[in-house]
């Protein structure tokens, strides 16, 4: 396994497209941080130059950044998916595969994401009023978006490793973070003891973390953590198992 | 002598279609052998059940006797390249195999140059993936075979998109690895005079079933060998050889010609059976069926069916 992630680790050290895209993010983080400094000077009744606003933008944005993770996932799992035929006949076992490219794009992306969130407090304490009570509130919201982030992220490894389109891909995280709610909500209304499951569906978490986060009433919650492991564990057991069975052509 | 490929009633369908019935087979160290097929036969798919790219529906796979878990530690002996080799588009050959040198655990560093160069790409190894030409990437793909010194090479069309020159250079190269490393190749290609020039065995899988495994000596023997006629009377001489030999199979060409396929050894009393009907022979000589045409006979439907 040793061998095959350092293998994998050459590849995508040599991505260019990757690291650019990291860097198109920051700068997108960047231009967005110094728009919304500007804009009171142009007009001095605009509302949102505020560091909750500036904030709340990530809070909101979870399908966002679960694209931004799907482009970097396509990274190692996208055309790259082709050269595999090569490793599994020379004898590396296909759970190898799986968890090293998931390790790896995992890797990436929850370091670029460290990067953001650090780049965003920066921007917030410098462009905006100082506060750290909104800080901290700021990075419990992130607390509480990562392991459902996660779980949106080892959703599209899973459908990338066993060959799903990347169109079906954000179908289904479309889906998943933002109409689940509102799905399951009206399906289960009249379900004795499943009429309150939406409240548990990733959406509403979601929009309950954002509401929480503008409400200044955000706390860590281990119900979000719960979801995003039970998720987790149930994608990456049914992919494992897809994945030993495909054929790889 | 040890067996490097073994199946034990090797099966593999898709949905309902048995597309690799249940096969046996073995190829032993230091073999050529060729697996021989029409498009469609189940070549690829064998190849790709020895490779583990897909899985056997039922039926075992040894590979230097191992099975099993122990299976993918002795598929590191063997070299495949099935189908048109894939490799990163925007990496050069050296960064390829550079990649696939740190996965197979390499030590050295030079066995790249090294590969290249046996395979003559050592004046593109900066050219991307992306710019090869379909014989470079199938060079590439070779290199790829030999880069970890495997005891065994499977290679599926590997002379796919190379030009005369190149693929004797590949037979050559594949010769020699053979006769020198003692490494065992098990090939297929389309292009059927090489591999007669280049394999010792010969096997012919159709419709997913392996029909005919011939040593190179027993294909000589079998595709040897029509008599070929040039007669002045073709119609009469058909008369003839149907009134000797009710059994006899021939062939009526253009330009007087008749060429038969069996009594072979009787070659001398039908010389003696036209001559005594005043059938005048301008031309009888005794010639090998070529493998394109003793193939032909099993697509066509002519042999075992």
């Amino acid at each position: 396994m040793i061998n095959y992630l350092k293998s994998e680790l050459y590849r995508l050290l040599h991505k260019k497209n990757l690291h650019l895209t990291s860097i198109i993010c920051f700068l997108l983080i960047l231009a967005a941080g110094l728009v919304l400094s500007y804009l009171p000077k142009v007009d001095p009744s605009f509302p949102y130059a505020t560091s909750p606003f500036f904030y709340s933008n990530v809070i909101s944005s979870g399908v966002l950044i679960l694209i931004v993770g799907l482009l970097f996932n396509i990274a190692l799992t996208g055309k790259d998916i082709t050269v595999i035929k090569q490793s599994v006949a020379f004898g590396i076992s296909r759970k190898v595969i799986f968890w090293s490219k998931l390790i790896l794009t995992l890797g990436y992306f929850i370091i670029v994401c460290l990067i953001g969130i650090g780049l965003m407090v920066v921007l917030g304490e410098n462009l905006f009023t100082s506060d750290t009570q909104v800080v901290i509130s700021f990075l419990l919201a992130c607390l509480n978006m990562i392991p459902i982030i996660l779980s949106g992220f080892l959703i599209i490894h899973t459908l990338k490793m066993i060959k799903v389109g990347e169109a079906y891909i954000v179908i289904t995280l479309f889906f998943i973070y933002t109409f689940s709610g509102d799905i399951l909500r009206p399906l289960f209304r009249s379900v004795s003891g499943l009429n309150n499951l939406y409240q548990y569906a990733p959406s509403t978490l979601l929009t309950e973390n954002l509401l929480n986060f503008m409400n200044e009433s955000v706390k860590f919650e281990f119900s979000y953590w719960l979801i995003g492991v039970v998720i987790s564990l149930i994608t990456l057991l049914i992919g494992s198992q897809k994945f030993a069975k495909i054929s790889i052509d | 002598m040890e067996k490097v490929i073994q199946t034990y009633q090797l099966t593999k369908s898709f949905k309902e279609e048995e597309v690799i019935k249940p096969t046996d087979f073995s190829l032993r160290k230091g073999e050529i052998c060729a697996l021989i097929g029409k498009n469609g036969a189940g070549k690829s798919t064998f190849f790709k059940l020895l490779a583990g790219q897909t899985t056997p529906t039922k039926g075992d796979i040894l590979l230097f006797g191992q099975s099993g878990k122990k299976i993918d530690q002795a598929r590191k002996r063997i070299g495949f390249m099935i189908e048109t080799p894939q490799f990163f588009p925007d990496f050069t050959a050296i960064q390829n195999l550079e990649y696939f040198r740190i996965q197979r655990g390499v030590v050295e560093k030079k066995r790249i140059s090294e590969v290249l160069e046996i395979v003559g790409l050592n004046n593109e190894k900066k050219k991307q993936f992306s710019d090869y030409s379909l014989g470079m990437k199938q060079r590439l793909g070779i290199a790829l075979g030999l880069l970890s010194n495997p005891d065994c090479l499977v290679l599926d069309e590997p002379t796919n998109g190379l030009d005369a020159e190149g693929i004797m250079e590949i037979r050559k190269l594949l010769l020699k690895l053979n006769q020198e490393k003692q490494i065992t190749i098990f090939i297929s290609s389309h292009i059927l005079t090489e591999l007669q020039l280049l394999a010792q065995r010969f096997v012919f899988i159709k419709n997913g079933a392996i029909v005919e495994d011939l040593s190179k000596d027993a294909l000589d023997k079998k595709s040897q060998k029509q008599i070929y006629l040039k007669v002045d009377q073709q119609a009469k001489t058909a008369q003839l050889l149907e009134l000797t030999y009710p059994d006899i199979q021939y062939k009526v060409l253009p330009n007087q010609t008749i060429t038969i396929q069996n009594h072979i050894d009787k070659s001398g009393e039908i010389n003696r059976l036209l001559n005594k009907n005043d059938v005048l022979v301008n031309e009888f000589h005794l010639e090998s069926l070529r493998l394109e045409e003793y193939f032909l006979d099993f697509v066509e439907g002519n042999k075992n069916d």
